[in-house]
Formats: C-alpha cells, sequence, structure tokens
C-alpha cells in the first residue's frame, strides 16, 4: 500500500507539475467562469435573453434583420406571407430569381405554380432549408385555406374568429423531462468521452516511456507490478477528475454567483439533480477506470511512444462506438439498443449515466449494470498488472494482446 | 547471509538458455559471473531479481526460498534508464522511497551518495543534462540509496572511463568491507580479478568454472611450467620440447614470447630443468605457470574476452 501511495504520488506530481496540465485547467476554468459571469457585467447583454424588451421593438429588431427571399406568386398569396419573417423581392422571370440565388443577392426564391406546387430554389440545401420550406408551405396553406372559405360564404372576420380558438398542450412528466435533462446529460457524456481519450493516451504513454526509457526493469524489481500499474492509472484517473472538477466547478460556482441575471436561460446546464450527480460521478469514474486500466495495458505492449497510436486504436475505436451509442441514447433513452448497452461494461458507463439521467430505470437494473462494470474494471485492472509484468522486458515490435493473454495463461 | 543458487534452469519457448546454474556466494564478498555474450548471466540476474521466473532449480538464501522483495537488494541492470525530464533527487528520492525508506531518509540518502560520486552540484539538474558518465553515476547512486544488504551489479563497468571506472571499484570495495553480499557480471576480467573472491564462468547456459579464484589460479597452474629461451624463439623452443622432452612433459601452448608446458608427472620439475641445462639452452625463464583470468576464462569460454 505505501508503495501505491509513493508511485500514485509520484505521477499526480507528474501531472501537476506539467505545464500544459495547468496551464489548460486554469484556461478552460476561466474562460468558462469568463462566459458566465461576463455578460451579466455589461448592462443590456442578457435583455434578449430575458426577454425584457418590448416584444415589438424584437419584432421590429427580427425584421430588420430578416433575410431576402424571392418570389413569383400571386399578389394575393404574396399578402398572406405575413407569417413568414422575411423580406420578399418579388419577380416575374424564373431565371432572373435564379441568378439572384446564384449571385447570393437573396437566400432563396420559391415559385408558385398554377397546380399548387411549390418550387424552392436555393444553392446548397442546409438543415435549416426544410425549415424555411415548410413554414412557407403553411403559409400558402392558410391562404388557400381562407380563399377556400371565402367560396363558402365565410366573411374574414368569421373566419379570423375560428382561427383564434387555439388548444394548448401541457405536457404533465410522470418519468423524466428529457427536454430539460437534454443539455447537461449531453455535456457531461461529452465530458468523460475527452477524459477518456484525453487521459487514455496519456497514461498509455506513461507507462511506455518508462519502457522505451529503460526504468522499468529497476521499477519493476523495486515494487509490486500491482502497485506500480494501480498508482499509474489511479493517478491519472485522479488528475482527469480534479481537472474536471476544477473546470466544472468554476462553471457552477460562477453560475451560482451570477445565475439570476442570467433569468435561468442556463438552468439546463448547470441545474442538475445530486441524483444524476452521482450516476454521472460513479458510472463515469468506473467507465473512466475501464478504458485507463486498457490504455495502460497496451501502453505495456508497445516500447516505442509513437507506436501508442497504432496500438491504441481498437480500444479507442470501441469507445467511439460506445460514444455514438450514447449520442443516439440522448434522443431516444429508453430504445433497445441502450438498454442492452447499459448493461455491457464497455458501454454501460454512458448508457447507464443516459437512462438514469432521461430514461426509466429500476434499481436492480443500476444495480446489476454497477456490479458488471465494476467487476470488469477490477479484473482489466489485474490484467493490466499482469501484461505490464509480461510487457516489461519485450522490447522491439509491439506485442498482441492476444498473444499476451496467451502467454499469461500458459504460466 | 548466504546466497545459494541450485540447478537454476531457463527457456525461452522450446530453447533452454539456462541448463543448471550453481554456485553460492556468502556477505562480505564478491561472486564475479563471467561469461561471453549470450552465455546466461544476465538471464540468470534476472531470474534471482524475479524479473522472469526459472523454469526449473531453487535460489536460497541461509537456507530459506529467496524473495527479492523482502530484502533490500541494490540493482543495477544491464538494460539501464532513469527518468530523463526528471531532476536528479526527485527520481533517486522516489526509487528510495519505493524500496521502503521514509522520505526524509531517502533524501539524506541522496544526499550522501550524489556526494560519494562526486555530482552534488547536479542535485537539481535534470537527468538528460548530465554527461552519459554522471548519467551512470547516478545510476550507481540509486543502487545503493536503499542501503541494500545485497548489491547485484550486471556489466557494471560497461561504458564507463577509467576515471568513472576507479570510482565504481572504491564504492563496490567499500560494500565489500561493510559486508554486504556482491554479485557482479561482467568480462572485464582486470576488474573481475581485483575485488572477487569468488567466480562462477558461464558458457551456454551451463556452469564451466566456478569457486575461489586463488584456488582456481592454484589449481590451473598445477603442473604446468613456463619457459623461454632467449636463443630460441617459442616456435623453436617448442619444436625441441616435442621431440626431446615427450617422456616428461607435453607441450600445451606456444605463446608470443614462451611456452606452457604441462609435466607429465608432478616430480618432473627438476628433471626438466637439468635437461634443459645440458642440452644448453639459453633460459630467459623456467617458473611456475600462475593463470591469468583472462587466461582462464579464454580455456574455459572458448574465443578470446
Amino acid at each position: 500500500m505505501k508503495q501505491f501511495l509513493t508511485v500514485l504520488k509520484f505521477e499526480l506530481n507528474n501531472y501537476f507539475k506539467n505545464k500544459s496540465f495547468l496551464i489548460t485547467t486554469v484556461l478552460i476554468a476561466l474562460v468558462i467562469a469568463g462566459v458566465i459571469i461576463v455578460p451579466t457585467l455589461i448592462p443590456g447583454l442578457l435583455d434578449n435573453i430575458n426577454g425584457s424588451k418590448d416584444a415589438q421593438i424584437v419584432q421590429e429588431e427580427v425584421e430588420e434583420s430578416s433575410e431576402q427571399y424571392g418570389i413569383i406568386a400571386p399578389e394575393k398569396v404574396k399578402e398572406s406571407l405575413s407569417l413568414f419573417p422575411a423580406k420578399w423581392v418579388d419577380y416575374t422571370d424564373e431565371d432572373a430569381m435564379k441568378e439572384a440565388v446564384e449571385k447570393d443577392e437573396i437566400e432563396a426564391g420559391f415559385i408558385l405554380r398554377d397546380n399548387g406546387e411549390v418550387t424552392y430554389i436555393v444553392n446548397n440545401l442546409g438543415m435549416g432549408d426544410s425549415n424555411i420550406m415548410e413554414q412557407f408551405r403553411q403559409c400558402v396553406l392558410a391562404y388557400e385555406k381562407e380563399q377556400y372559405l371565402l367560396e363558402k360564404g365565410l366573411t374574414p372576420e368569421e373566419i379570423h374568429q375560428s382561427e383564434r380558438a387555439f388548444v394548448t398542450v401541457t405536457p404533465e412528466v410522470l418519468g423524466k423531462n428529457s427536454v430539460n435533462n437534454f443539455w447537461y446529460t449531453y455535456v457531461l457524456v461529452f465530458v468523460v468521452y475527452f477524459l477518456i481519450l484525453f487521459y487514455g493516451q496519456m497514461i498509455a504513454v506513461s507507462v511506455t516511456t518508462e519502457k522505451s526509457n529503460r526504468a522499468i526493469e529497476i521499477l519493476v524489481t523495486s515494487v509490486n507490478s500491482n502497485s506500480l500499474i494501480f498508482g499509474k492509472v489511479l493517478a491519472g484517473a485522479l488528475a482527469g477528475i480534479i481537472q474536471t472538477v476544477i473546470i466544472l466547478g468554476t462553471g457552477f460556482a460562477a453560475y451560482m454567483a451570477v445565475g439570476e441575471a442570467w433569468g435561468g436561460i442556463l438552468d439546463r446546464l448547470f441545474d442538475i439533480p445530486s441524483r444524476v450527480l452521482i450516476a454521472f460521478g460513479v458510472f463515469g469514474i468506473l467507465s473512466y477506470l475501464l478504458y485507463a486500466f486498457i490504455y495502460g495495458m497496451l501502453g505495456a505492449l508497445v516500447s516505442k511512444t509513437e507506436d501508442i497510436s497504432k496500438s491504441s486504436s481498437p480500444v479507442t475505436l470501441i469507445y467511439v462506438v460506445s460514444f455514438l451509442v450514447a449520442m443516439f441514447g440522448l434522443n431516444v433513452s429508453d430504445s433497445m439498443l441502450i438498454k442492452v448497452a447499459s448493461f455491457i461494461p464497455f458501454t454501460s458507463g454512458n448508457a447507464m449515466f443516459i437512462r438514469i439521467s432521461m430514461g426509466s430505470v429500476d434499481t436492480w437494473e443500476i444495480l446489476v449494470s454497477l456490479i458488471l462494470l465494476a467487476g470488469t474494471c477490477v479484473f482489466t485492472g489485474i490484467l493490466a498488472a499482469k501484461i505490464f509484468r509480461f510487457g516489461t522486458l519485450n522490447y522491439g515490435n509491439p506485442i498482441k494482446i492476444m498473444r499476451a493473454i496467451k502467454s499469461i495463461r500458459e504460466k | 547471509m548466504k546466497l545459494e543458487i541450485r540447478n537454476l534452469k531457463k527457456s525461452f519457448g522450446d530453447t533452454e538458455v539456462l541448463h543448471g546454474i550453481s554456485f553460492t556466494v556468502e556477505s562480505g564478498t564478491a561472486l564475479g559471473l563471467l561469461g561471453r555474450n549470450g552465455a546466461g548471466k544476465t538471464t540468470t540476474i534476472r531470474i534471482l531479481m524475479d524479473v522472469f521466473k526459472g523454469n526449473g532449480g531453487i535460489i536460497l538464501l541461509d537456507g530459506k526460498p529467496f524473495d527479492p522483495r523482502k530484502h533490500q537488494i541494490g540493482y543495477l541492470p544491464e538494460e539501464r534508464g532513469l527518468y530523463p525530464k526528471k531532476t536528479v533527487s526527485e527520481q533517486l528520492i522516489y526509487l528510495g522511497m519505493l524500496r521502503g525508506l521514509g522520505a526524509k531518509k531517502a533524501k539524506e540518502s541522496m544526499k550522501k551518495w550524489l556526494e560519494r560520486m562526486g555530482i552534488s552540484e547536479y542535485e537539481d539538474r535534470k537527468l538528460e543534462t548530465l554527461s552519459k558518465g554522471n548519467q551512470q553515476k547516478v545510476q550507481l547512486a540509486q543502487t545503493l540509496i536503499c542501503n541494500p544488504d545485497m548489491i547485484i551489479l550486471d556489466e557494471p563497468f560497461s561504458g564507463l572511463d577509467p576515471v568513472n571506472s576507479q570510482i565504481l571499484k572504491d564504492v563496490i570495495l567499500e560494500q565489500i568491507h561493510e559486508g554486504k553480499l556482491v554479485i557482479f557480471s561482467s568480462h572485464q576480467m582486470s576488474y573481475v580479478e581485483e575485488f572477487c573472491e569468488e567466480i562462477a564462468i558461464l558458457n551456454h547456459g551451463e556452469v564451466v568454472l566456478s569457486g575461489d579464484l586463488k584456488e582456481i589460479k592454484r589449481e590451473f597452474g598445477k603442473d604446468r611450467l613456463v619457459i623461454s629461451s632467449l636463443e630460441e624463439t617459442p616456435q623453436e623452443l617448442g619444436r625441441r620440447l616435442d621431440d626431446t622432452f615427450s617422456d616428461l612433459l607435453e607441450v600445451e601452448k606456444i605463446r608470443k614470447d614462451s611456452v606452457i608446458v604441462r609435466k607429465k608427472q608432478p616430480e618432473n620439475k627438476n628433471r626438466i630443468l637439468e635437461r634443459l641445462i645440458k642440452q644448453e639452452v639459453d633460459l630467459e625463464f623456467f617458473g611456475m605457470y600462475e593463470p591469468s583470468l583472462n587466461d582462464i576464462f579464454v580455456e574455459k569460454a572458448g574465443d578470446e574476452a
């Protein structure tokens, strides 16, 4: 235990004495604090967000800033486009409008054909264009409907009256409100993603460096290899956790200090229930440790630091898949894929955290997932120590992990 | 302390590289493990240090199974290196603490050894900024920082200049006089001769000769004479001895300046001398053969060392 603590302290010092580690931590924390605090110090900067300005002024601003769209349509239809906040430029010639689009004089153009079909002319079709097309379709539909009702003998007042009736739908959430949970869950999943990939590589480098500078033989004859690998991996894990706590803690502290000025707009990021934070802590740390051990193990299989990226790419790929599954889960947290992923140790760190944060999950499921993840973590740690010991004196070409495991089993 | 290595075997894959190594060494003495490259010296030392396990044989310390982690051992491996980006003091204290010293004691010991090695001024310098010789002194300081009872040095003199070799030699002698058990491997015979009482010569994974160095030398020189003549070349003298002395001796080796012969009977010395005088050989030298360790090594381990 004393040796483990000595290794842990030495390795932690390596991180804390590393200038780039210190500068990165302080800089990111300051940027986050700055983003949260500075706007509150500049009067009026958050007014738009808080909605304190007169709605009409906002509307005018929106109109002023509206983009220009071309249109070829009957006059009456054009009049009904008031719902579409844009500046409309009339065209009579289709080619002229296309030319204007090509020259970026207008954002896009609409042609309402006689058969009721609408052609949308745009340079490059982007993600936002579908909204614009839908908005235009709604305007034309409203116009068609109004024309139909007028033909049927309704007066414009009656039509207007009929449209004033509206229904509001208020959700009563029995489970979790994924709309509110989405952003902080997204950020926390991303934090673990960054920690695993960044610190995983650093841990692998730290292990390989001792092989490449030939200090390893002195180390393994001075200290138990379990103490050595656990000390190294846990130091990397602790450094990452401390860095995260400092950065996120600064963000939380800054938001607690000036949060009111934001009018609750950032609650989606900072108002995290303690239950979710605990789930993040437990599953995030265990998942992080699992991958850290694997990276440490892979570091022991190569002799040169330049071989690390090649050797670690399969595990990086596995984690990226886990991350993509998590991204999918952010939208469909109760899907079968996420349920299955929440029990597989390599993906459960993210998947179970998302289920706890955004979906419905039974306590037994959490416990089973936790036991599987913790067990795999301990097993991987022990395997990492054995492979570390095996890889100690194998210099030269990288060793394949299956060959290393086979050799250990033979012993 | 008495360290006994008995019948140590080791295979890598299907190839057996150690075929049953045995030797013994006690506190206050140094054992020189000699052998050509690939003879099995480093493998033996690594099994001793539990870097890897042997496939057979036992290692006993005072009659009990030996576990290197339960003893203070100063180990200088053949593949040696430390942390180039760390300061000298930082890494020596770390390694001292890993071997059980408290932080204060490790610092004291670090200072003591840096002073002894004459590199105190580099205490706060990064290792990579030191010359190769000074880096090797730091290596030796890390070997001795925990005041070990047993010191195992694998090729300690390789790469050292004569001045640094002298410092290392002095330090090893001090340790022997302090009652430490020292094992070191080398193929530089002059150093081994200077402070080893015991040697074990390894060849192709076997101990081909071991024991007290003085005894070995005496035994090796027994029944052998060195003869040289002022008038004849060693080759001519050798031929004459072959032709006219074959009842008394056999020529064993013709050296650059003399001939080494083996007496056929232990009491033949005076008779050989009488006949040489009778044949009017202009003797330059006639005496007992005292082999150097190099001679013994070459004979036992094959090619020139």
